[in-house]
Formats: structure tokens, C-alpha cells, sequence
């Protein structure tokens, strides 16, 4: 079974794993959502770090070091950034993390990685506008978004049949057009929202 | 004379710094330094993780080659050595003056 579902808060996120285990679906991993397995009903102890590693060797030793103390790696890769860890052994520690600035670190990194994600779209975004691809003025005006010769100059009837056959083309420019500014604006939302949570955490 | 930026340690880098005189993996670290600390700093996974990564960045520790594919191994090198000489002489001295103006 796979679910779509978006968190920012890592405590959300795994609360809301824990309760889907029990509720007899076993998270087993996320790629394009989440993915579940029927289950047993189990009451887990769910918890989430966000960290990227760059090269395998490094991924598989911090894997082996959270087994050692009793937790096992559910799910998450390499470069996939959360971490997800179920707590197999009683005698684990409560939590992955033993003070208040590790725990808020992983923020900090979910924040830094939305900051460069939207700053990886920025330079696309100014390519397409120089090159013409994208008429930014057009997303202001909507006028511009027609391409008809002299659209706006016929009448009656020759008017409204040209003006509805472009207008899903029209549609789909803008929604093209639209998307990176949206994906921009979205990803900096998202990282200044996970700043303030981490700073809220320092605190 | 201008006092080292590192100095004071916390404690937990103290300890990790003082258990990786000899080489150790991360798991053998936390049990070294729960130990060293007679029970009293219990570090988990995640946070010593970050706690190696941050001592590598400032090369106070560095990996050394193991048999154990699945887990890194570190030593404290001659910089981490100096730090922790550094902060044992700055709680030498605070023992020392507290218990001076205490004899009083």
C-alpha cells in the first residue's frame, strides 16, 4: 500500500508511523510516498535523522552504529536524507539522540537542503526568462499569454472561437511558466520553516 | 597567553576524545565513555554520530584502517591529544583554587 503525505516535523512524521504500525501497516519505505506492508499490529518506537552521506562506507558504518545500539534502519538511503530507525532492542536509549542540539541539528540540515534546492531552480529560472522560454510579464499580464496574430483586435464570433481555442494553450503556458517561481517560493518556504524550528529547539 | 577557542571541551568531547586513545568504532566509544563517566554520560546513536563527524571537521580524531568493514574506526590524534592536555589543566587549576578558598 502506499500513502502520499508530507511532513516538515520529524516528531509528526513518526508518530504518525508508529500509528499506522499500529494499525497493522509496517512501514517498509519511501519512494514517491510512503510505502506499507500488512502487518501484525505492533506498537513501535519509531524515530527519524535527517543526514546525506557521500559515499557508501559511510552510510553502512552510521546503519551499523544504530544497529549496535538498537535500532534498526527501516528505511532510507544514501542520499535520501531521512533516516528512518525502529527500536528492536529493550535496552535501547529512548531516544537517537542524547541531547537537545543533536536533535535539533537534523532541522538545520532539512533546512539547509531546501535552501539549496531552490537555489539549484534560481539559475534555471533566470536561463529560461534571458532566453525568452519563459515570458516572465506574461505570468503578470494575462494578455500575453495568447499567441494569436491580432487576437485582441478581432470581433464577435472570429474573436471568441480563436480566443477559445488558444485558451488551453494559454493555460498550459502559464502553469509552465508558473512552475518555477512556484517550486522557488515553495522550497524557501520550507527552509525557513524548518529554520525556525530548529532555532525554536536551540532555544 | 590567549586561550585555545576549543577550550573548555564538553564533557562528552572530553570523554570521546579521552576513550579514543586507543582505537575504537562508534558503539565501543559509547560503552568506553559511559564507562570512563562511571555511568554518568549516556550518549545515543545520533548524537555521537554527529559528535565524530564535528572531531573529524577539527581533527581532533581521525580514521584509522580496520578489519571491521562495517564500522569506522578512530584514534584521537596529536591535536585531540593536546586539547584534552589543555582542558585537564584548566580543571587542574579550578580544583586547585577551590580547594584553596575552601581550606580557608
Amino acid at each position: 500500500m502506499r500513502k502520499f503525505k508530507f511532513f516538515l516535523n520529524f516528531e509528526k512524521e513518526a508518530n504518525w508511523l508508529n500509528q499506522m504500525a499500529e494499525e497493522g501497516f509496517e512501514f517498509v519505505g519511501k519512494s514517491m510516498g510512503y510505502h506499507f506492508r500488512p502487518a501484525k499490529p505492533e506498537k513501535t518506537d519509531i524515530k527519524i535523522d535527517y543526514r546525506t552521506f557521500k559515499n557508501k562506507e559511510d552510510f553502512i558504518d552510521y546503519c551499523t552504529l544504530f544497529e549496535d545500539c538498537g535500532w534498526k534502519h527501516i528505511a532510507g538511503t544514501k542520499s535520501s536524507g531521512t533516516q528512518y530507525f525502529k527500536k528492536v532492542r529493550a535496552d535501547a536509549d529512548e531516544d537517537i539522540f542524547s541531547d537537545a542540539d543533536s536533535k535539533a541539528g537534523r532541522y538545520k540540515r532539512l533546512s539547509q537542503m531546501y535552501m539549496a534546492l531552490s537555489m539549484c531552480y534560481l539559475p534555471i529560472f533566470a536561463a529560461l526568462i534571458t532566453t525568452g522560454a519563459i515570458d516572465a510579464a506574461g505570468l503578470l499580464s494575462p494578455k500575453r499569454l495568447y499567441y494569436t496574430p491580432g487576437l485582441w483586435n478581432m470581433a464577435g464570433a472570429d474573436f471568441w472561437g480563436a480566443f477559445l481555442f488558444e485558451t488551453p494553450f494559454a493555460l498550459f503556458r502559464a502553469a509552465t511558466w508558473a512552475l518555477f517561481p512556484v517550486i522557488i517560493i515553495l522550497f524557501l518556504f520550507f527552509s525557513y520553516k524548518t529554520e525556525q524550528h530548529y532555532k525554536k529547539l536551540m532555544k | 597567553m590567549k586561550r585555545d577557542r576549543h577550550i573548555p571541551l564538553t564533557e562528552t568531547v572530553y570523554y570521546i576524545l579521552l576513550s579514543l586513545l586507543e582505537p575504537a568504532h562508534g558503539y565501543l566509544i559509547l560503552q568506553k565513555v559511559e564507562e570512563l563517566s562511571g555511568g554518568q554520560v549516556r550518549m545515543a546513536a545520533g548524537t555521537l554520530y554527529g559528535a565524530i563527524e564535528n572531531l573529524l571537521k577539527l581533527k581532533f580524531i581521525q580514521p584509522v584502517p580496520s578489519e571491521d568493514s562495517r564500522r569506522k574506526v578512530y584514534l584521537i590524534t596529536d591535536k585531540g591529544k593536546e586539547m584534552l592536555h589543555l582542558d585537564l589543566e584548566r580543571m587542574k587549576h579550578m580544583i586547585q583554587v577551590t580547594e584553596a578558598a575552601f581550606i580557608k
